[in-house]
């Protein structure tokens, strides 16, 4: 029976136990919730192109923000939906709340443009209102091109949207002046196909980071005016209005959880090719 | 009656609550109806047809109403197929949201029949029905009765219940399970992510850019590169700026190159299922006893 060595500084370089792994980068996103070191955020273009779009949408036209997110990506789509709720007012538009793709999420979203409506005064039916969930995905998003009021029927409250202040005058397509989609999902897809691609309506999207790589090419296509990736993009556009909120302390932590994982990758690495040197002499 | 005249009036909003009621009790006696004639007379082969038949009809319907020349009606370019598209798209969400139903019919099942037999984890299928059982009641009743909290700020019992339920339960487990996946990728990362190559090389320096570009201790760690100047084009190397040419002239081509294949393959995949090509489609892999019910399956086995 062969004995086995006991490994060598190098292998156990690489063999950090996972339990060690899951304590530090707790310890550091703990650490930068409690005691962030805050680092300027400079906004980048696809954030701009968002900020831009919103405040480039005529007065009597309305916004959408289709909120397709709930709570297992609140952490990003949750900072991103009440930043762009906060730019919306503060360029003094109307926005309507949709959601097609998660019933649970309706509520989230909901909470939060509450919250940030009664910091600007904004009242429901009047400067903002929620639609609510609606099944049938491409189906809503056709029916809405053609007669919103059909489409939608009634809101979040049972209320028919035809009743609502807001919604005077809101027949159809036309009367959309830029469509923001929120989601974890590919739910831009469905507003690139139906309502961008065949109206022409303005549509920007806020999406997890780790979605934002496949949307790029819609962005050099000028299909989407702009893009908020992530906690960054919250982040980014809470920079741009002045005032830093969730977003802001998000980026804390992920900064130093990035800087985390790429140190545990640069010690694997490191304990690989000196093992590697050492086992070729 | 015309064809669309009739179907837009079978999937035209209910009137009133009655009209609503009675349209649903109607359509759920109907549908039961069919549903039992079929499974009684519809063997295998007869099952097959109507399915497949369906699924062509459906796509043929919006495939030739894309496709079909149109002439200008009140302003909107429409051909003899465009009032049937209407219907057939509630028709396609209401079959949707049978799904639903489907789903929970489902886990009733499976729940129900670990719970009865004591199997390991039945306390799981417990709390699974305790939940289903309690969200369903409270939304019901919330729903129905539309009360709004009083003038001190109370909420009335059945939706401070759900307050607790969805903002003090629901919402943090659901977000607690997916921010596990950050500790399994920096796990991950850390365990898999060697430089055995030259390509492994090249994907961890573009990583490491990309992950220091997305956060601001990156743009911090070389904000004292010049972007103006005469050494302005040294600007080129901020983290910043590197992780977004990476992400447009690099991403962006991959990304397209990646949707074309993928739209193609998907139309691809289209045109079997519709016209009933794809292996699997409906029941041919199923054996023809859990087709044909308990008396054929028995005869097989005898």
């Amino acid at each position: 029976m062969s004995q086995t060595a006991s490994p060598s500084l190098w292998q156990r370089l690489q063999q950090i136990p996972r339990g060690y792994v899951y304590a530090l980068l707790a310890a550091v996103v703990v650490w930068q919730l409690v005691w962030p070191i805050r680092l300027p955020i400079a906004p980048s273009t696809p954030t701009d192109g968002v900020f831009d779009a919103i405040r480039a949408v005529p007065n009597d036209k309305l916004i959408i923000i289709s909120a397709d997110w709930d709570a297992s990506t609140q952490a990003e789509t949750g900072p991103q939906t009440t930043a762009i709720m906060h730019a919306i007012f503060r360029a003094k538009r109307k926005f309507a709340l949709l959601n097609l793709a998660t019933p649970a999420g309706v509520k989230l979203a909901n909470d939060r443009a509450v919250a940030v409506a009664k910091q600007y005064g904004a009242r429901y039916g009047v400067d903002w209102c929620n639609w609510g969930y609606k099944y049938g995905g491409s189906n809503v998003v056709i029916g809405l091109a053609k007669n919103i009021q059909a489409a939608i029927q009634i809101d979040h409250d049972n209320t028919p949207v035809g009743k609502l202040p807001m919604m005077a005058g809101v027949k159809d397509v036309h009367d959309i002046g830029l469509v923001i989609e929120v989601s974890g999902s590919q739910m831009t897809e469905l507003w690139l196909q139906f309502f961008q691609g065949t109206y022409g309506t303005p549509l920007a999207n806020a999406v997890t980071a780790v979605m934002a790589p496949g949307y790029y090419p819609y962005l050099d296509s000028h299909q989407l005016q702009g893009m908020l990736v992530g906690a960054k993009g919250a982040a980014e556009m809470e920079a741009l209005l002045r005032s830093p909120g969730q977003g802001y302390a998000i980026m804390s932590a992920q900064s130093w959880a990035h800087v985390l994982i790429l140190l545990l990758i640069v010690v694997g690495n490191l304990g690989y090719l000196l093992a590697r040197k050492g086992e070729r002499r | 009656m015309p064809g669309p005249l009739l179907a837009a009036a079978l999937f035209a909003p209910a009137a009133n609550r009655s009209d609503l009621l009675l349209r649903l009790f109607a359509s759920v006696v109907l549908s039961a109806v069919l549903l039992m004639l079929a499974h009684k007379f519809l063997r295998r082969r007869g099952r097959r047809v109507l399915i497949v038949a369906v699924t062509f009809l459906g796509g043929l319907l919006f495939t030739l109403e894309y496709f079909w020349p149109t002439h200008l009606v009140k302003g909107r370019q429409v051909n003899f197929l465009t009032d049937w598209i209407e219907p057939a798209t509630i028709a396609l969400s209401i079959i949707g949201a049978f799904t639903v139903g489907l789903g929970v019919h489902s886990l009733t099942q499976v729940h129900g029949r670990l719970l009865l037999r004591r199997r390991p984890g039945w306390h799981n299928s417990l709390a699974f029905f305790i939940s289903m059982v309690a969200m369903f009641v409270l939304v019901l009743w919330d729903f129905s009765a539309k009360a709004k909290p009083s003038a001190a700020g109370v909420l009335p019992f059945h939706n401070a219940v759900y307050e607790i339920l969805f903002n003090g339960i629901y919402q943090p487990l659901i977000a607690a399970t997916f921010s596990l996946l950050a500790f399994y990728i920096a796990s991950a990362a850390y365990r898999a992510f060697r430089i055995r190559s030259a390509e492994a090389a090249l994907m961890m320096a573009a990583a490491f850019i990309v992950m220091l570009a997305q956060v601001p201790l990156g743009a911090w760690l070389t904000h004292g590169i010049p972007q103006a100047g005469p050494l302005g084009y040294l600007g080129f190397f901020r983290l910043e700026r590197l992780g977004d040419w990476i992400m447009k002239s690099w991403n962006s081509p991959a990304q397209r190159g990646i949707t074309f294949g993928v739209a193609v393959g998907a139309l691809a995949m289209s045109l079997r299922i519709w016209l009933s090509l794809e292996r699997g489609t409906f029941f041919s892999q199923q054996p023809e006893a859990s087709v044909e019910g308990n008396s054929a399956g028995s005869a097989t086995e005898s």
